[in-house]
């Protein structure tokens, strides 16, 4: 598994069989000796065997052919009866001629360009699909299909069955409107740009003309053409400038684009008047390339904010409460369907199989399982259920079927409410001024100063014509391009490498708030710790361990599952395990390879015997520590302990010190147990009173608002979290993180999502941040020295016309490399994860 | 150099058309995407094993649900 250690030394065994599909070592249980191929799990053979049926095999090729890596498969089995039903499918599609539709499907598990290939093949199989393309960076699949010979759940199965777990494609409205904004934005660029560079051809002329001489009827003939050419610049390119300033001026803001509209409206007055008249300088080249610079700026960091925004709506919802398998029929006789949830009334039966998500809030009526409850409460240890218990939506079901009535769907669960509260809570977020609108003011303040000296020492020195002119030249090559270069160049720039290390930024001005972190917030499960059961001790010898996950591999307990996360990929020898016994709520026994094992409470494995007493102080230490302790015996001898528990994450400890080493005040808000959490706290080296556990929802979202914008918190309060429970204080935070692997919910919540395990990139972003402000202030700098002493020596009268039309340029030139040469975000040093899973 | 007067004109009325198309180009969606065209270009044509359009393979899809 370590790389590192792999050519040094070699492998003692016969190379493990690989899997045929994700080529990821197969479990020794799982090695079947007859077939020629192995598969790791029951996902890639589903997906192989349909790959290879179809004669897709080229996919493989593919993917080796781009280095490309595979996760082992996901199939989901769903029937998604649900996507036939016309309220789900609306959403996001639409009609096209000819009786067919055309279908927008979010598709998990997208991860490498191969993908592209094979599901793009999807109409060579599938009747009644026209046509399937997918965007790869968003993960959206546009099916284009004819309603009378094909069934989206038909399609959608197809998808699964190949390992692309489909959801239709939730804000579709709302993707769509911004999608024609940024067509609309770049042929605003375009217009500008093909403008510009014949306005420098026609300006070059007349520049030479001035040095060299022109016939008049020619200059005169230039001058007008340039006004022509210019026009579409300033009336459909720059319009967005002048609605900002105006919208701004109406809501008593001075906007960025204030001082830029204003240059832009008295240069190009300016410039018109002079051709009418036929004499005097002309600005529309200077102009259109100012307007075609900064919006060129401006689609950059729309572009780099957009990847994050996109993935941010497409998991609206996703993997969270879309379906519902409803039970129709009598109690013998039941036949499942899955349903929208708008579909459920009170009083319905719906199953929950082993891993999937309760859809409602309800009652069991039969079964017997374990739920997890760490989205929703922040619990780290999962509760037991059984008939007569009632169940709340978003619960994952960890062990058997459940058969649930229904009390209650939507918004009217528990967990509908928490979203409502989120919902809340993005409304109340203040806004906050972004960091060049505060700059603006100063920058109007100075120009207004700057030009009015001008006007008052040029006018009385060489007269009102030569100080009007100055003026403009002083508005046009100074102020707007520091102001709408310097900065967005930087955050677009800084917005990409971020996300290239797994850091999703959907607003720009969280960038700004993260220079002052004054106190860093810290959910516990899933945030600091891994959120599930895992084996986080073991006390015996190999073994005895392999003997016990060869006999828990059989069951689905979460402690089982314990067991295999920390196994699966270690080969052994098969075991053969026979006459599995499962007693609820004690343990398991079996036979395996021909041994009595025995895995469970203390009473399960061993009777009354009295176990050794080095295995019985490992399990006081386990209970000392917050784990479980699982007994395993062999042959009826205790043989080995298991400390099962939510562990905290390797790198944890070290942010948090990292953290409060810089001077931040670290605190733990959690739903957990105050004395899980108190002990988790203790393990960072926190001060007790900073670490909170037994915090409802609504309580951490009041803890969190209650800190904002106080002197207690220090500065900017940052809260990180991951499941709903949190959502709703990320939103209030100043800055909301979500972490790797958060529900829907906290993504949609959190200002900055991230795609990278662990906690330790939070550090990565305040580092970011601060080396972004030195870019953005030095960035401004060279902007200032520039066109200040360009435009001083314009004052003054030093500087030609056609020397300025350099200068602007190359002072552009400087911002740029400057901004593109500095590392704000390091690439990290694992492959970051392409997107963020639900 | 009259012939200015006829070039000049021309040359921007063709720099329009390019404009034109680029507007049309933008507004049907073709700058949409600019990740995958870049690599579906890179998928060969060769099919070793011809994709076989199975009538019944949505039946076979269909066999996965029960």
């Amino acid at each position: 598994m370590t790389p590192a250690l792999a050519p040094a030394v070699p492998a003692p065994r016969p190379a493990p069989s690989a899997c045929a599909h994700c080529g990821q070592p197969v479990p020794a249980s799982l090695v079947r000796a007859s077939e020629a191929l192995q598969f790791c799990c029951s996902g890639c053979r589903q997906v192989h065997t349909l790959v290879s049926e179809w004669g897709f095999d080229q996919y493989y090729r593919l993917v080796d052919r781009q280095q490309g890596t595979l996760e082992p498969a996901k199939v989901s089995g769903r029937s998604f009866d649900d996507f036939d039903d016309a309220s789900v499918q609306d959403a996001a599609s639409e009609t096209l001629a000819g009786d067919r539709r055309r279908t927008r499907l979010y598709l998990e598990g997208v991860h490498c360009s191969a993908c592209v290939w094979l599901v793009e093949k999807l109409p060579t199989v599938l009747h009644g699909v026209d046509d399937v393309r997918l965007n790869y960076g968003a993960a959206v699949a546009e099916i284009t299909w004819r309603p009378a010979e094909a069934r989206l759940s038909t399609i959608a199965r197809a998808l699964d069955r190949l390992g692309y777990t489909p959801h239709v494609q939730q804000g579709a409205r709302l993707q769509e409107a911004r999608r024609h904004e940024d067509r609309a934005s770049l042929v605003r660029l375009g217009v500008a740009v093909a403008c510009a560079m014949n306005l420098m051809f026609l300006s070059g002329a007349l520049y030479a003309g001035e040095y060299e001489g022109m016939a008049s009827p020619y200059a005169l003939f230039f001058r007008w053409l340039s006004l022509v050419v210019a026009v579409p610049v300033l009336t459909y390119s720059a319009r967005p400038f002048f609605q900002t300033a105006l919208a701004g001026l109406r809501a008593g803001v001075v906007h960025i684009d204030l001082p830029i509209a204003v240059a832009i409206a008295i240069a190009a007055s300016a410039s018109a008047f002079n051709v009418v008249t036929g004499q005097g300088h002309l600005w529309f080249d200077s102009l259109a390339m100012l307007v075609a610079a900064l919006l060129g700026a401006r689609q950059l960091q729309r572009s780099a904010q957009r990847a994050a925004l996109e993935r941010a709506d497409s998991l609206r919802g996703v993997a969270f409460l879309e379906f519902a398998r409803r039970l129709d029929g009598t109690e013998a006789e039941a036949t499942a369907i899955e349903v929208p949830l708008t579909a459920l009334a009170p009083g319905d039966r719906v199953e929950v199989r082993s891993g999937e998500i309760v859809p409602v809030d309800g009652v069991v009526l039969s079964g017997r399982s374990s739920l997890d409850n760490a989205v929703l409460t922040g619990e780290a240890v999962p509760v037991p259920v059984e008939s007569g218990d009632s169940v709340h939506a978003g619960a994952t079901n960890l062990g058997a079927r459940l058969v649930v009535r229904v009390d209650a769907t939507g918004p009217r669960t528990r967990v509908g409410a928490l979203l409502a509260v989120v919902q809340e809570a993005l409304a109340q977020k203040p806004a906050l001024l972004q960091v060049t609108d505060r700059m603006a003011r100063r920058f109007v303040l100075v120009l207004l100063v700057t030009a009015a000296l001008t006007a008052v020492i040029v006018g009385a020195l060489h007269g009102p014509g030569a100080a009007f002119t100055r003026v403009v030249a002083l508005l046009v090559v100074s102020c707007p391009c520091a102001l709408g270069l310097a900065v967005p160049l930087a955050l677009s720039v800084a917005l990409l490498r971020a996300a290239r290390a797994g850091i999703f930024i959907k607003q720009a001005d969280a960038f700004e708030r993260l220079r002052h972190v004054g106190t860093v917030l810290l959910d516990k499960t899933g945030t600091l710790t891994e959120g599930r059961a895992t084996l986080a001790r073991w006390v015996g010898d190999d073994r005895t361990r392999h003997l016990a996950t060869a006999l828990e591999a059989e069951s689905a307990h979460h402690v089982a599952r314990a067991f295999q996360i920390g196994a699966s990929r270690t080969l052994h020898a098969v075991p053969v395990v026979r006459e599995v016994v499962e007693v609820n709520g004690h343990g398991i026994r079996g036979v395996v390879d021909g041994r009595a094992v025995r895995v469970g409470t203390r009473a399960h494995a061993l009777g009354d015997a009295e176990p050794p007493a080095d295995l019985a102080t490992a399990a006081e230490a386990c209970v000392l520590d917050g784990l479980s302790p699982v007994w395993v015996s062999v042959d009826g001898e205790a043989a080995g302990v298991a400390g099962i528990g939510d562990r905290l994450r390797s790198e944890a400890a070290a942010t948090v010190a990292a953290l409060v080493h810089r001077g931040i005040r670290v605190r733990i808000l959690s739903g957990d147990h105050p004395s899980v959490v108190a002990r988790v706290g203790a393990a960072l080296g926190l001060p007790a009173g900073d670490v909170i556990g037994g915090l409802t929802p609504e309580a951490k979202r009041d803890a969190v608002a209650a800190l904002v914008g106080t002197p207690d918190a220090g500065g900017t309060v940052v809260m990180v979290g991951d499941g709903v429970n949190d959502a709703a204080a990320l939103a209030l935070a100043d800055v909301g993180i979500a972490v790797h692997g958060g529900t829907g919910a906290s993504l949609v919540a959190a200002d900055i999502v991230l795609t990278r395990d662990g906690v330790a990139p939070i550090l990565d972003i305040l580092q970011g941040s601060r080396r972004l402000a030195g870019v953005i202030r030095r960035n401004i700098a060279f902007s200032l020295v520039y066109n200040l002493s360009a435009s001083s020596l314009a004052v003054a009268g030093l500087v030609g016309p056609l020397l300025a039309a350099v200068l602007m340029p190359l002072s552009s030139l400087t911002v740029v490399l400057s901004s593109t040469l500095t590392r704000t975000f390091a690439r990290p040093r694992r492959r970051a994860t392409a997107l963020p899973e639900a | 150099m009259e012939t200015i007067f006829v070039l000049l004109p021309l040359a921007l009325l063709i720099a329009a058309i390019a404009v034109g198309l680029f507007v049309w180009a933008a507004m049907t969606g073709q700058f949409d995407d600019l990740e995958t065209p870049a690599v579906r270009v890179l998928f060969d044509d060769e099919e070793p094993v011809a994709p076989r359009r199975v009538q019944g393979a949505a039946a076979s899809t269909t066999g996965v649900h029960e």
